[in-house]
């Protein structure tokens, strides 16, 4: 309970529920998948294995905003090239 | 007492044997038994039945005490605004954190990771808003 990484992974936690609401699969499905991720590894105690959870989980937070920023990209080319074959 | 006894050594009886000793077997103690009862019962050819007519003869009879306002509603409302989240309702704290998101979304201002954690009932989460948005009696 009193671990010290315990602000950071909540932080992460948030962060990631956040991003998920703009999920293209809906919110429902995105808060499913990643309660399970993070209770997957709710018995790790080592701090190691912590930080190293944390890092993926941050390199996830920037696949996600990285699928965003595509997903935007492509519907505003969409949007002004509406005569481009894609 | 008895017959609690006599239900034991059934089903210890009962166990080992292959089905169809199984079968007759509780049919002759149900025949047996229902010589014995005041209420004679269609004798039972499945052990399963057997055994839940034997044990409901161990019924106890007795009335529960008698119901009073309090009581019901104490059962009734059994979760107030005062249960704790997760002794209570049963949530883990990852669903205090989405709680405390959907509060932060409800009224539109931020509560920080550190004050977030330590709201763990309804009523502490309305002081708390209460308390930040200056509202006052």
């Amino acid at each position: 309970m009193a671990n010290p990484l315990r602000g950071e992974v909540v932080k992460l936690y948030k962060n990631l529920l956040y991003l998920g609401r703009e999920y293209p699969k809906g919110e429902i499905y995105f808060k499913e998948r990643l309660k399970k991720a993070f209770m997957k590894n709710k018995d790790v105690t080592d701090p190691e294995k912590i930080k190293e959870l944390i890092a993926r989980g941050e390199f996830v937070v920037k696949e996600i905003e990285a699928l965003y920023y595509l997903r935007k990209y492509r519907a505003m080319k969409q949007r002004y090239y509406e005569d481009d074959p894609k | 007492m008895a017959s609690r006894a006599l239900c034991v050594c059934v089903r210890a009886a009962l166990r080992p044997l292959p089905r169809r000793s199984v079968a007759a077997l509780s049919g002759a103690v149900c025949r047996q038994r229902s010589t014995l009862s005041t209420h004679a019962q269609p004798t039972p050819l499945l052990s399963k039945q057997v055994s839940s007519y034997l044990y409901k003869s161990c019924r106890q009879y007795s009335e529960g005490p008698p119901l009073t306002l309090e009581s019901i509603a104490e059962r009734v409302l059994y979760l107030t605004v005062n249960s704790h989240f997760m002794k209570d309702l049963g949530l883990d704290s990852l669903d205090q954190v989405e709680i405390i998101m959907a509060i932060e979304d409800e009224f539109g201002f931020e509560i920080p990771d550190a004050d977030g954690e330590k709201l763990m009932t309804p009523q502490e989460i309305v002081d708390y808003i209460a308390d930040k948005q200056d509202v006052y009696e």
